[in-house]
């Protein structure tokens, strides 16, 4: 989060002095075959569960991923259930259960069959940490101030917490990864502020009116440094910034993704 | 007599090594090192009985500078002898008894030629006048001449600090890192930067020296400028391979800066005002020809045009950067003289109420010469230095102060004995390092704990020993040895990781107690061989070692670097590098050429995990990969030296990658820094007796980078599939650079003025700083590659004065 902060500070005060711009260009890429793509979530909100099955397409095609249909889905837990999922509508590759509530501290286990090849994943469900509020933080650099939603909960002393974000302004989600741990911030009231620009959404500007929705989720650790690498490898620094790479899932056998049994809350807040 | 020299080394020995049992280690490891020494010493001097020795100081007869590698050649009817003077201007030269004429000359000074009768040990101090600029005869008669083609040193590049006047640059602020960059084999950190990666080396493998300390960050304002103010520059020279044995510590480079020690004839003072910073430096005797001082600063101002916003809160922000040099020597004979110099540099950025953090480096350096007889000469040094930066976030709630600084204490002793085939240098060094990684410090509501990595403690020792010698006219070889001990001393506890970052064991060891050590012999060689006076082959081979690592998540140079010394996870970094070259000059040096082709293999490199975590973390080395890495390459370099127009055509083809078991499937990729051809074609064209017009052209492949190969899609955010590593390259980089100098009118007064008026990247072309992907904004279903660029065409004004 410092260097974060730290490069986008300076990125401000430079910005004034120096005529950096941008351009669109063509460039040269490699192309890879389609890869399996799995996004499994179970939460501990009583409800139906999806795990949505995709495949990947070169880099040079328009963003339409195949969904992945006839797949077979299922999810254990250490209680002794298995849950199978079926797809919701034939070609949707998207899969339910439910209702089900996800248990704090059980062990979650995915099995997905794609073409009989089998891909695993476990994923542990924490403790829910309480979010209790959402507060507008306004912050200046020079002569442009802008409005941010901050979370605001107190994190569990000497247990190791991860927490993911999401953000959604107006019904529409805010195309950045939010993702902290208390490496640094064990047992204390955490402000997290929930930076973005308009390279993550239409404008920069929340303005009055605007209904600003944060869904909070509690993570195990695989996932966290799953979307914790996701999110360094998103933003390029001096000379390109940290090599992009696949972010390291929990999922075995190659397929891309995660599965993450975390919990659950959402809060809304207006901009007056 | 060299044996109570010996006893004096081992005295020093033992003052560097203040654990006992240190000492103990180095006695048997050096021993046999100086057992050697004194063997070849004595062989030495029994074979130059009969003759005799002329030795001196060459000066500056304006400033009394010394001059760095002023040529002196003894002729007499039986031959000629030749030295160049050492870093402290000191020269001495042996034959047989008979007269001689002797030639002392500089670059771009006049020539002096004495007769002297040699039949006794004769001290011959000289002091050489500035040729006035275009009197070409004075630099052609340089006898440096062929110099270049002579020495067995490869891969060396000495910089002409007058040179820099002349460079156009960023800003217009001169600069020698950035100098050294259009040089072959040494590519620039990034648009504009300092940081340089020399023969495929990484930014941290470069050893910085500014008058023997190191620099542990050698750039201000994230590298856009360097720490060294050029004015109070006499010297730098930089080594890309073929490293002599008195260096050691980094793989790839050594960077070794002097400055300036004061005019110690009359008071002078000379400065600058220019677009992002003003200089001024002082300098002059205490007591004429005997002490001298010079004390230079820089600072940059943008901030007080902050402050004269109207705005408050930009008026709360700061940003700048100053420096200070100063430089102090008092010479109580001929044989003892002392230097005092020091530096101090510190970068502020910060946002009112938000944010603030300062870096900066401090050194000094305190030395003695003393000329031991006409034939030996001493250098003793015991030097400071210190990088540190802090971070704080001044947020009520998310408040902190980050503060994390790395140490030396470093005591050397170097001697050079000259004998007339042979040049021998031989010392001791010895270097004590502390870094303290992270101590963050917060208020009592802050949602940051308050945390202290412990300290981590190093003793590095080395001894060397070198000799060029002489063999015959057409052959001179250079070959030396260089051992190095590097202890990492408690107290602190020591942990093993195992692969996937969990601690495996820990030992905690007491204060002064060695986790670990490692000892390292690194053979250097070199040779040349001359065909005629103006052609020939140089070949080298050398290994390198380091102990002191970079930790950074980004490819240049950036305040926040974490530094970690080898350890019990960390092996030393080694390099073995073979380098073979042709040397020829034409026209009476007129024009220089060289072609060099170098091959380098390197063990035990870093990197980081996925997701590593390097600031503030007690386990940092649980987040370290090793591999190899293997750099090859030939470079091309063409330089017209003197006339009206002069300049340099460098050219690069090269090649470095990196290996390691757990990236890119375990195959060699590129590294970061690898582009297959670098270009820089530098021209300077005198017009008149008061303007010069110089231009600067750079073209390079651009960077290895990792492009998606594929997408897909995961929670709403298009998503980037990457397959091979660094297997992509960013647009190449084209650059024409301006500038023009006007020399003020020569009024016959002492005070001169000039103005320089630069044009950075005249073409205005946008340059690739970075490459992202995105959705097009206008039609989602398609994504597109968006380059930045930082500098578009910058013009600059510098007025510059001097009396």
């Amino acid at each position: 989060m410092k260097k974060l902060v730290y490069f986008f500070c300076l990125a401000i005060t430079f910005s004034g002095l120096l005529t950096s711009c941008q351009k669109v260009i063509d460039i040269d890429v490699n192309t890879s075959p389609t890869q399996l793509v799995i996004e499994g979530n179970i939460t501990n909100i009583r409800e139906t569960q999806f795990i949505k099955i995709s495949r990947s397409v070169p880099y040079t095609a328009t963003n339409v991923y195949p969904a992945v249909s006839g797949a077979t889905v299922q999810v254990s837990d250490n209680a002794g259930n298995t849950y199978r999922f079926t797809e919701t509508a034939a070609g949707s590759g998207l899969y339910s259960f439910g209702p089900l509530r996800g248990v704090s501290g059980r062990t979650y286990t995915m099995r997905v069959t794609v073409d009989g090849q089998t891909y695993t994943a476990t994923s542990v469900m924490p403790t829910p940490v309480r979010t209790d509020s959402l507060t507008l933080t306004k912050i200046t650099f020079g002569s442009n101030s802008r409005t941010i939603v901050s979370v605001n909960f107190t994190d569990p002393r000497n247990v190791a917490n991860q927490y993911r974000f999401i953000q959604y302004i107006n019904g529409r989600q805010v195309n950045r990864i939010y993702v902290i741990d208390d490496r640094l911030t064990d047992g204390n009231r955490i402000k997290q502020d929930l930076y973005f620009d308009d390279d993550d959404f239409e404008t920069d500007k929340l303005v009055s009116g605007d209904v600003a929705r944060v869904e909070i989720q509690c993570i195990d650790k695989p996932v966290f440094t799953y979307f914790f690498t996701f999110r360094q490898q998103s933003r390029g620094g001096p000379g390109g910034g940290t090599t992009p790479g696949n972010p390291p899932s929990n999922i075995d056998n190659g397929a891309l993704g995660y599965f993450s049994a975390h919990t659950y809350q959402s809060i809304e807040i207006k901009i007056p | 007599m060299f044996k109570h020299q010996l006893v004096g080394l081992a005295v020093y020995t033992k003052s560097l090594l203040l654990p006992a049992h240190l000492t103990l280690y180095m006695q048997y490891t050096l021993g046999k090192l100086f057992c050697c020494l004194a063997v070849l010493l004595c062989s030495l001097s029994a074979v130059a009985q009969k003759k005799f020795t002329l030795s001196g100081t060459i000066r500056d007869a304006a400033t009394g500078e010394t001059l760095i590698g002023a040529s002196v050649i003894m002729q007499s009817a039986n031959g000629r002898v030749g030295t160049a003077t050492n870093a402290y201007g000191f020269y001495s030269l042996t034959g047989a008894e008979g007269t001689y004429n002797v030639t002392i000359s500089y670059i771009s000074y006049q020539p002096i030629v004495k007769s002297v009768t040699l039949n006794k040990n004769t001290v011959l101090n000289i002091e050489l006048k500035a040729g006035s600029e275009l009197q070409e005869v004075v630099v052609r008669a340089g006898d440096r001449k062929n110099e270049n083609v002579r020495s067995p040193q490869m891969g060396v590049e000495q910089i002409d600090m007058k040179l820099l006047d002349n460079i156009p640059v960023l800003f217009g602020e001169k600069d020698v890192l950035k100098t050294i960059q259009l040089l072959p084999g040494v590519k620039s950190g990034g648009e504009g930067n300092t940081g340089f990666f020399v023969r495929g080396g990484a930014s941290d493998q470069n050893l910085i020296l500014l008058d023997e300390a190191t620099v542990y960050n050698s750039s201000h304002l994230l590298g856009f400028f360097s720490t060294f103010n050029a004015d109070a520059i006499k010297n730098a020279d930089l080594y890309k391979g073929g490293m002599p044995a008195q260096y050691g510590g980094r793989l790839s480079s050594v960077l070794d800066v002097k400055m300036d020690d004061g005019n110690n004839k009359n008071f002078a003072m000379q400065g600058g005002l220019g677009l992002i910073a003003s200089r001024l430096k002082v300098e002059g005797p205490l007591i004429k020809d005997k002490s001298s001082f010079m004390i230079s600063a820089r600072r940059t101002y943008i901030d007080f045009l902050l402050k004269a916003s109207p705005d408050t809160a930009i008026k709360g922000n700061t940003l700048n950067f100053y420096d200070l040099n100063a430089k102090f020597n008092y010479k109580f004979n001929d044989k003892n003289t002392v230097y005092l110099s020091g530096y101090f540099g510190q970068d502020n950025i910060g946002i009112k109420d938000l944010f603030a953090n300062h870096w900066g480096n401090t050194t000094g350096t305190l030395r003695w010469n003393h000329v031991f007889n006409s034939r030996l000469f001493s250098n003793t040094s015991l030097i400071y230095n210190k990088y540190s930066y802090n971070i704080e976030l001044l947020d009520d709630v998310n408040n902190f102060k980050v503060t994390s600084l790395i140490r030396d204490f470093n005591l050397k002793q170097d001697f050079q004995y000259f004998s007339n085939q042979h040049t021998l240098r031989f010392g001791v060094q010895g270097t004590h390092h502390r870094i303290a990684p992270s101590d963050i410090s917060t208020s009592g509501t802050s949602s940051f704990n308050s945390l202290s990595i412990e300290n981590r403690y190093g003793l590095e020792t080395s001894a060397y020993l070198s000799d060029e010698y002489i063999v015959n006219q057409r052959l001179t070889l250079l070959y030396g040895l260089r051992a190095s001990w590097f202890a990492l001393l408690g107290p602190g506890t020591f942990s093993t990781y195992n692969t996937a970052g969990d601690i495996t064991s820990s030992t905690t060891y007491g204060s002064g107690r060695i986790a670990k050590n490692y000892f390292n012999l690194e053979p250097r060689f070199s040779a040349s061989y001359l065909f005629n006076d103006e052609n020939s082959v140089k070949a080298s081979y050398n290994r390198n070692t380091q102990n002191i690592h970079i930790l950074s998540n980004t490819g240049s140079s950036s305040p926040t670097d974490q530094y970690v010394m080898s350890s019990n996870n960390i092996r030393p970094e080694i390099a073995d590098q073979v380098a073979l070259g042709y040397f020829k000059n034409i026209k009476d040096n007129t024009f220089e050429f060289s072609g060099e082709v170098y091959y380098k293999w390197m063990q035990n490199q870093i990197e980081y995990k996925n997701a590593a975590r390097l600031i503030a973390n007690a386990n940092v080395e649980s987040q370290l990969l090793f591999g190899t890495g293997r750099a090859y390459g030939l470079e091309l370099f063409a330089k017209k030296r003197v006339g009206r127009l002069n300049g340099w055509l460098s050219y690069t083809l090269s090649r470095t990658e990196r290996k390691f078991t757990e990236l890119n499937n375990g195959n060699y990729f590129p590294a970061r820094q690898d582009r297959t051809h670098d270009v820089a074609l530098v021209g300077i064209y005198k017009l008149s007796k008061r303007w010069t017009l110089s231009a600067n052209y750079i073209y390079s492949t651009g960077n290895a980078v990792t492009y998606p190969a594929g997408k897909y899609n995961l929670g709403g955010i298009t998503t980037y599939y990457y397959t091979e590593r660094n297997a992509n390259r960013l647009p190449y980089t084209s650059r024409l650079d301006l500038s023009a100098t006007l020399e003020g009118k020569d009024t016959g007064k002492r005070f001169h003025s000039s103005w320089s008026f630069g044009l950075y990247n005249a073409l205005n072309r946008k340059n690739p700083y970075s490459v992202d992907f995105r959705n097009v904004p206008t039609d989602p279903t398609r994504t597109e590659a968006v380059q930045t660029s930082l500098f578009g065409i910058i013009p600059s004004v510098t007025w510059n004065f001097k009396f």
